[in-house]
């Protein structure tokens, strides 16, 4: 019996990143609205030289009466006027990207077209093309800092090319709040595991975006008789007798674990996607885009 | 394989054992390897799978069972034996068998014949001719020489025969037969027991032509023969003897068996250290012993530990003779009254039709009886007499008895004892100054010695002995003075016995004594029988018959084709092949012709000095087994499980789960219909329940108080609602908590549950039936009490004599009962006290007196303030209408107004209600109770 699945060799991150700018233009330009900021959404990186609410230092400008900003009194200091310190209006946003490198992903079934892993890498890829197209700040936890270029996903993609060993599970701990995370992994992991690497986003304010990337025989399980189950990132090996007998109770499990993970962020006001390898990456990143753009916003603000 | 019994056919395919490593390697890859499949969400297959039995290969033990099944054909096919026989040297121009199948060798027999097996198969093998010879069988059987093929059939056919050996005639035949045959191989399986003329035997077979022999024997001859049985006076004495040189003691167990084959008696027979003879009596009663047929040591296989009984040791019979005139007017004068009524029990009495000697002694002698008693006979007819001595001479056994005619008729050398002096002797008459003389102890030397002396027994009258030298040799029984009173004499081989008293109770007491009895039963049990009493007493004298054989292992058979009839004559009967051991005869007489005469002894058979080479064997059976079979059968076995095992490891017999759970649907079903088919049948076994049950139950669960249905519907609901306010003021007074009053009908409902019944008489009701009357009759006899409420005491007329009908009713019922005298309840009746103090027991009406049963004992002492008595009355009449006063609808309200109208004699009639029913439950505890404060001052001391 031919086997139903096997583990590809990594995908070359050159084609995944062609793969990616294919699906980036299927989509059409992401934008990103900044969260908190109602009046406008103002593409790339135009007319933000100005001051409002930011990150950085603007400028010190005098203080009027009735000025509701806070004097700044280390400058007010200095001479006989009092200032307030402004900051630079900060439309751009920060949206870290990162798709899970371990070795399960790497599984590709019969059913599927791509390994979960080169599905994965051009989901984040497409990201990075569509934010970096309309100027948003991206960057790779563990590979890159936050940075805005126009060929950002040519840039983590030569990044991810020559990167030695990429963590299995970066440390997320530096992402500040404000930022989206769009996180493609298959969440095998148990949830418990994943809801505890994930929940210092939760805690520093940071919006995540999981993407579930999940090959069709892992979710049908469409095993039978005596097989041999293989666990690619620990190597353990499992017998089943029968593997038919299984599938219903594997099922159940499966799902269940999908379903935790996806009511916990329904909870936070983060978004689960799901995405089978069988089918195209497009359907993922039209859902993402939904969900940065409109639907995320709305339950942040109620939240 | 030294420490094993087990050898191989072809112990190279051992060498296939060393494939088992790889078998094991093989199975090792069985079941085929699994599909593996990479698969990330291991970890939660893993929490599903944690329930399932993952073997990564095929289980220990289904491996193990393969290995053994490998192991056990490889085995097989290596054809293993287990116990392996030697090879017995049977080689040479021809194997002579010479076996001997006489009675000592039919308790091992089968070993024999299994060691001649083994001879005669090495003989086919090395395929030489078997001569084969048996030494109790027809002096012209054929003896060879056979292949080994017919010789085998000949020992299969041969069987032990309950006879000796003849070894002498046997060995020279085969020795004839050798003779053409020379450089033979000669076996010998002999028995174990020396016979006349071994050693010429052994020389005539041996001398020539034999090349080697063999010789076979058992490791010592444990043999146990029957040599004698006689009955004796207390017994049977039995005689057992064994094998010389066996040092142990040994205790063997003699049966005697009846003719039906019954045991009946038992006796142990005792082998001392080194002793051969073993000696023990069965001690049994005499009429018992009459029924013995055969003696059976018991574990004796053979011929030899049987003896067959005769008429000789059988049941006397006893000619009895008397010149008197049989009176039956006078039965107890009859002389012959008393001899038949003590030897009725145990012999066969033999009587004559004619009463004239000449005729009657012949009838009797042609009986053969054992014994012959005359009663006061003088003189015996002369053409007679020499039968009589004949007779006597050849074992009968005379017994006499004196009286005035023997008296008269003087001596007779021949017929008596002793001498007699003429006349009798009488002692304590008119003119003699002696008295009647006792008996004394019995002397040592006669047959009376260990009996008890009849001290009872006096003698007046006697015929005396002529004292002569050997008087006192020949007096079985003396009187006080030491004059006989029993004489005997052994005369040829018989006895001659005389009583010098009468048999009837005119001289002396003896007769009617217990002791009589026992001597004459001593004598009868001396006395034999003179042969059989057959018919046809010529053909018996020529020839017997073969009736019953004793086979040659120890039972008793009929006749075999082979069976001559015997001809008795005087010397001894040999046991021969035509005249095997048994009883000959027919049913009417048998003779015992037996194997071992009194002189047997075993002598073991010592093996002769031979000149040839000699191979010793025992006697054993052919223990080697073929393993080949059961292994390959194992083998098979282990192969069925191990599919079966397969199957369900491959989940086939679980791969159907729906089958499954209807399967075990089924069961379930099963067993529940099992159960339930139990648990029904308990019930039925357990239910001895009849209809009514619930009810009679419900009625003695409680005590209720019940009132007679009369059948008028006012009355009873009257009735009803009384004994309901009588309840409730009892629940609500007392302790007592009756259950709701029950309404009986007399006539079939069971009483017998209530302490009281309640019968309001209405002269409208019916007359109660005779039979209803009668129940009650019985219930009141059983300790029920009714209460017979008239109602009537306002509606008597004036004047004594006026009855109202209710009492005119009352009257006719209890003109059908046994009513005890009756009278009103005194003053100090214990009705009065039993729980309230009341000196009267008004109902709705006042005035009636409460009839009770009348007290016996009337009298009362002072400081007695309730009258004694036990029991409680069966009976209580009144006219008060009990229940009209008691009566209370549900809310408690009494229903019917007092007579005159007033509360008290309401309340009045409640407690008397309660005494009523105190008294019924506790009888007279209340009239115990004045002894309380006495019994309290006893204890306070």
């Amino acid at each position: 019996m031919a086997r139903i699945g096997e583990a590809q060799t990594p995908a070359a991150t050159r084609d995944a990143l062609a793969r990616g700018r294919l699906r980036a233009s299927l989509v059409p330009d992401l934008l990103v609205e900044a969260r908190r900021i109602v009046n406008t959404v103002i593409a790339g990186w135009h007319g933000r030289r100005k001051r409002g609410i930011g990150e950085n230092f603007w400028q010190f400008r005098p203080y009027v009466e009735g000025d509701s900003s806070r004097i700044d009194w280390r400058r007010s200091a200095r001479d006989d006027h009092t200032y307030v310190r402004d900051r630079e209006w900060e439309a751009a946003h920060t949206v870290w990207l990162w798709a899970d490198p371990s070795p399960s992903m790497l599984y590709k079934s019969t059913g599927a077209t791509v390994s979960k892993e080169s599905r994965a890498l051009v989901l984040a890829l497409a990201m990075a093309e569509l934010l970096s197209r309309s100027g948003e700040r991206i960057a790779w936890p563990g590979l890159t800092d936050p940075f805005t270029a126009r060929n950002g996903a040519e840039r983590i993609a030569a990044q991810l090319m020559h990167a030695a060993d990429p963590p299995a599970k970066p440390d997320l701990s530096g992402i500040r709040r404000f930022c989206d995370i769009v996180i493609v992994s298959d969440f095998l992991d148990p949830v418990e595991e994943t809801m505890e690497w994930l929940d210092v986003l939760a805690r520093h304010g940071v919006r995540a975006h999981l993407i579930e990337v999940a090959d069709p025989a892992e979710e049908t399980f469409p095993y039978a008789g005596r097989t041999e189950f293989t666990d690619p990132e620990t190597g353990d090996k499992l017998t089943a007798g029968r593997a038919e007998m299984l599938g219903d109770d594997y099922r159940l499990l499966y799902t269940a674990r999908r379903q935790e993970l996806a009511s916990w962020c329904k909870r936070l006001g983060w978004s689960y996607t799901l995405n089978h390898t069988d089918r195209l990456a497009s359907e993922a990143l039209v859902r993402l885009h939904m969900a940065m753009t409109a639907d995320g916003f709305a339950g942040r603000a109620v939240a | 394989m030294s420490w094993l019994p087990l050898s191989f056919g072809a112990p190279m395919v051992l060498w296939g054992l060393l494939a088992l490593p790889v078998i094991w390697w093989l199975l090792r890859l069985t079941p085929p390897k699994p599909q593996t499949e990479v698969f990330p969400p291991l970890k939660i297959l893993a929490r599903v799978l944690k329930r399932e039995e993952t073997p990564q290969q095929s289980p220990w033990w289904l491996t193990l069972l393969r290995l053994l099944m490998a192991a056990l054909v490889v085995a097989a096919l290596a054809e293993p034996v287990f116990n392996p026989r030697e090879k017995l040297p049977a080689e040479g121009a021809a194997l002579a068998l010479v076996i001997d199948n006489d009675w000592a060798s039919a308790a091992d027999w089968g070993k024999r014949v299994a060691t001649a097996q083994r001879l005669i198969a090495d003989a086919g093998s090395n395929g030489v001719p078997v001569v084969i010879a048996f030494t109790a069988e027809k002096p012209n059987a054929e003896i060879g020489p056979f292949d080994a093929a017919a010789a085998l059939d000949r020992l299969r056919a041969a069987k032990p025969r309950p006879i000796p050996t003849d070894r002498p005639a046997v060995y020279a035949r085969v020795a004839g037969v050798l003779e053409t045959l020379p450089g033979a191989s000669v076996a010998v399986l002999a028995d174990g027991l020396a016979a006349k003329g071994d050693e010429a035997a052994f020389n005539t077979l041996l001398s020539k032509n034999a090349a080697r022999v063999v010789w076979a024997s058992s490791d010592r001859l444990a043999l146990t023969g029957l040599t004698n049985a006689e009955n004796e006076v207390d017994g049977f004495a039995l005689t057992a003897i064994r094998a010389p040189g066996d040092p142990a003691p040994a205790q063997v167990t003699a049966g005697a068996f009846d003719d039906k084959g019954r045991r009946i008696a038992d006796a142990t027979l005792t082998f001392a250290p080194g002793e051969t003879t073993a000696t023990g009596t069965m001690a049994v009663p005499f009429e018992l012993r009459n029924d013995f047929a055969s003696i059976a040591l018991d574990g004796e296989r053979q011929a030899g530990a049987v003896r067959v009984l005769d008429e000789s040791s059988k049941r006397r019979r006893v000619g009895l003779l008397s010149q008197a005139e049989a009176d039956q007017a006078q039965p107890l004068l009859s002389p012959l009254y008393y001899i038949r009524r003590a030897l009725q029990p145990f012999a066969d009495l033999v009587e004559p039709s004619s009463a004239d000697l000449a005729d009657a002694i012949p009838q009797i002698l042609d009986q053969k009886p054992a014994m012959i008693v005359m009663a006061d006979i003088g003189t015996i007819p002369e053409q007679v007499r020499q039968r009589l001595v004949d007779w006597v001479d050849n074992g009968g056994t005379l017994v006499r008895f004196a009286g005035s005619r023997l008296a008269a008729a003087g001596n007779d050398d021949d017929l008596l004892p002793v001498r007699l002096r003429t006349g009798e002797r009488s002692l304590g008459g008119a003119l003699s100054w002696t008295t009647p003389q006792a008996v004394t102890e019995f002397p040592k030397n006669g047959p009376f010695a260990d009996l008890a002396p009849p001290a009872e027994v006096t003698v007046s009258r006697q015929v005396l002995a002529e004292p002569t030298p050997d008087i006192v040799e020949r007096t079985w029984a003396t009187l006080a003075d030491g004059t006989p009173l029993v004489t005997g004499l052994k005369k040829g081989k018989g006895t001659l016995v005389l009583f010098h008293v009468t048999p009837e109770a005119t001289w002396s007491t003896l007769p009617i004594s217990g002791s009589f009895v026992e001597m004459l039963r001593r004598i009868v049990q001396l006395s034999r029988n003179q042969g059989a009493a057959v018919a046809n007493a010529e053909a018996a004298a020529t020839s017997l018959a073969p009736y019953r054989m004793i086979a040659a292992d120890g039972t008793l058979v009929p006749p075999t084709p082979d069976a001559r009839p015997l001809v008795p004559n005087a010397g001894p009967l040999p046991v021969t092949f035509e005249n095997p051991p048994g009883l000959y005869g027919s049913e009417t007489g048998v003779f015992a012709h037996n194997l071992l005469d009194p002189a047997t002894a075993f002598v073991p058979l010592v093996r002769p000095q031979f000149t040839v080479p000699v191979t010793n064997v025992q006697y054993a059976f052919d223990e080697s087994r073929d393993l080949k079979a059961p292994l390959v059968t194992a083998a098979l076995v282990l192969m069925l499980l191990d599919t079966l095992a397969v199957f369900w490891m491959g989940g086939l017999l679980s791969r159907r789960p729906r089958r499954a759970r209807s399967a075990a649907a089924t069961t379930a079903a099963l067993l529940l219909g099992l159960v339930m088919l139990f648990g029904h049948a308990d019930l039925a076994r357990a239910d001895d329940a009849k209809p009514g049950d619930a009810a009679a139950i419900e009625d003695i669960a409680k005590t209720r108080i019940a009132y007679v249905l009369t059948g008028v519907p006012g009355d009873d609901a009257i009735s009803r609602a009384g004994l309901e306010g009588l309840t409730r003021f009892l629940i609500e007074k007392t302790a007592l908590e009756p259950g709701e009053p029950a309404g009986v009908d007399i006539s079939k409902d069971e009483l017998s549950f209530y302490p009281l019944i309640y019968w309001p008489i209405d002269p409208s009701a019916p007359m109660p039936s005779q039979a209803s009357i009668a129940r009650i009759d019985a219930y009141m006899q059983q300790g029920g009490t009714v209460l017979f409420d008239t109602r009537d005491q306002f509606a008597n007329g004036i004047g004594a004599d006026s009855t109202s009908p209710a009492t005119e009713r009352l009257r006719d019922i209890l003109g059908n009962l046994n009513v005890p005298p009756l009278e009103p309840v005194p003053a100090d009746h214990v009705l009065t006290k039993s729980f309230f103090i009341l000196p009267e027991f008004p109902g709705r009406f006042a005035g009636s007196p409460l009839w009770v049963e009348a007290s016996l004992e009337a009298s009362n002492a002072e400081n007695r303030p309730v009258r004694v008595g036990d029991g409680v009355s069966p009976i209580l009449i009144t006219a008060n209408d009990f229940a009209g006063a008691w009566a209370v609808d549900e809310n408690g309200d009494a229903l019917l107004p007092t007579v005159p109208s007033d509360p008290m004699q309401r309340i009045y009639a409640l407690r008397a209600g309660v005494n009523i029913m105190m008294y019924m439950l506790t009888g007279n505890y209340k009239s115990d109770q004045v002894h309380v404060p006495i019994l309290l001052e006893r204890l306070g001391q």
